[in-house]
């Protein structure tokens, strides 16, 4: 509940508010978000697996947005880092194409 | 509720030896390492087995209860309790890969029974399974959700999923906001650039070249408006010498009346050349315009001028400035005098309008070319 919480009241902000970023950090948002949203969908369905552990959770969590920046970054040095975000992205997705039909299991049994 | 409650709170504190990653494949793996080696086996075994007939094998290892250790009444009520929840769903879609799933969830429990009471449960071997038989994923969920409890987990999962909300208003706002510039690529940025100076440039040379032909047309335009003008001008000035225009100005009239047709042509052309050397412009005489080419012909009394008769009294009209004209033609022994020797009268009239208002056609000369060209 207050995670859900948490996460209405950084929409609410980052609505509210405006904050500016920076434009070095710019190109990996949009990335970053995504990695973050698979981890989400993952600890998601960790919790209704019942293996939840928020360490886990907030490792994860970092480590992909982390990654997920940093491929992004190096692919930009190469010269390729419109493809490699977009094979990011469709990676990301698949997982969490894969984490989201396990909870609907869990939650929809079907 | 109560005894549900108390389920998710004794597991947390076994998740963190035996459940890891979200990611199913690692968690049956840990957890079977952390787990006795039957126990693995048995973990190993359950997925596999599971899609042909758990319901039975569970429970017969339920009931045996003999040979395996602590944790099997544990993994025994919840895999029985998993495989029939989940018998639905394999009954519905058999080819999906259900059995992997179920998997992770009951070796944790498994586990985590394992870990926390290792001796007690072979004891309440048929306890566990009613506590722990209605914890499924939904009640699970609806369990975090109500009753707002305020752990560790929450906050840290709170304080991630701010963050994730943050960036994703900040994203969602960025692209909306204006336009596709802001999330591009350095790369694309520098093409748009390009293009964009590429552009410029070439709408720069198209302008340029285009003020430039504005310039050259009006240049010359007002150019041709300006020779236009000359040469209406030059027009009008050599019509008038030519006399094929009429020509109004101040200027005097000159009457010679000849009742006794005395006056010869040599006398009229002696007044003419006495008026353009008096500065006359344009004279006409009765109704003859005399330009360059006029011509006096006949004895006195039947003058012709250009081959035109004209009769007494020979009336001039002459557009100059009178007050040369006047005098010029009464000095002593001038045109004046003579002709009044001829038994004519003549009268000089000053005048501030004179017109001239007989025209002679335009000849084109047959031989004379311009030489100036």
């Amino acid at each position: 509940m207050i995670a859900v919480l948490g996460l209405v009241v950084g929409v609410v902000v980052g609505l509210v508010v405006r904050p500016v970023v920076p434009t070095v950090v710019e190109p990996y948002l949009p990335i970053a978000v995504v990695a973050a949203l698979d981890a989400v969908f993952g600890g998601l369905r960790a919790m209704l697996d019942g293996i939840f552990d928020d360490k886990v959770f907030v490792v994860s969590f970092l480590s992909n947005v982390v990654v997920a920046a940093l491929i992004v970054f190096l692919g930009d040095k190469l010269g390729v880092g419109a493809q490699l975000s977009t094979g990011v992205v469709v990676v990301l997705g698949i997982r969490i194409f894969s984490n989201a039909a396990a909870i609907r299991r869990h939650v929809f049994r079907a | 509720m109560s005894t549900d409650g108390n389920t998710p709170e004794e597991n947390p504190p076994g998740e963190p030896a035996s459940a890891e990653e979200p990611t199913p494949a690692e968690g049956p793996k840990k957890a079977a390492k952390s787990a006795k080696p039957e126990k693995a086996e048995k973990g190993e075994k359950a997925p596999k087995t599971a899609k042909t007939s758990k319901d039975g094998k569970a429970e017969g290892s339920g009931r045996a209860a003999t040979p395996a250790g602590p944790g099997e009444a544990g993994e025994a009520g919840r895999s029985d309790e998993t495989g029939r929840s989940d018998k639905g769903g394999e009954g519905n879609e058999p080819e999906k890969s259900v059995g992997p799933r179920p998997g992770p969830a009951p070796d944790a429990g498994s586990a985590s029974g394992a870990a926390a009471a290792p001796g007690p449960v072979p004891e309440l071997t048929p306890a566990p399974p009613p506590a722990a038989a209605p914890v499924t994923g939904r009640q699970r969920l609806l369990n975090s959700l109500w009753p707002p409890r305020l752990t560790r987990a929450q906050l840290t999962v709170a304080v991630l999923l701010c963050v994730l909300g943050l960036g994703l208003a900040i994203q969602v706002r960025s692209t909306s906001d204006n336009s596709a510039l802001r999330g591009a690529r350095q790369e694309d940025l520098v093409r748009i650039l390009d293009e964009l100076d590429n552009r410029t440039k070439r709408l720069e040379d198209e302008k340029r070249r285009l003020e430039n032909q504005r310039t050259e047309l009006e240049s010359s335009s007002n150019q041709a408006a300006e020779a236009r003008k000359q040469t209406a001008q030059k027009e009008q000035q050599l019509g008038i010498l030519a006399g094929t225009v009429g020509a109004q100005g101040p200027g005097i009239e000159l009457t010679v009346s000849d009742p006794k047709g005395l006056v010869e042509a040599d006398k009229l052309l002696d007044a003419i050349q006495e008026l353009r050397a008096a500065g006359a412009e344009a004279i006409q005489i009765n109704d003859v315009r005399v330009a360059a080419d006029t011509y006096f012909s006949g004895a006195a009394g039947r003058v012709e001028i250009d081959g035109k008769k004209v009769s007494q009294p020979y009336r001039f009209k002459v557009i100059g400035k009178p007050q040369d004209l006047e005098p010029a033609l009464n000095i002593p022994g001038g045109v004046v005098q003579t002709l009044e020797k001829e038994q004519a009268g003549v009268s000089v009239q000053r005048s501030e309008k004179i017109i001239v208002d007989a025209l002679r056609p335009a000849k084109r000369p047959d031989y004379a070319r311009s030489s100036s060209q």
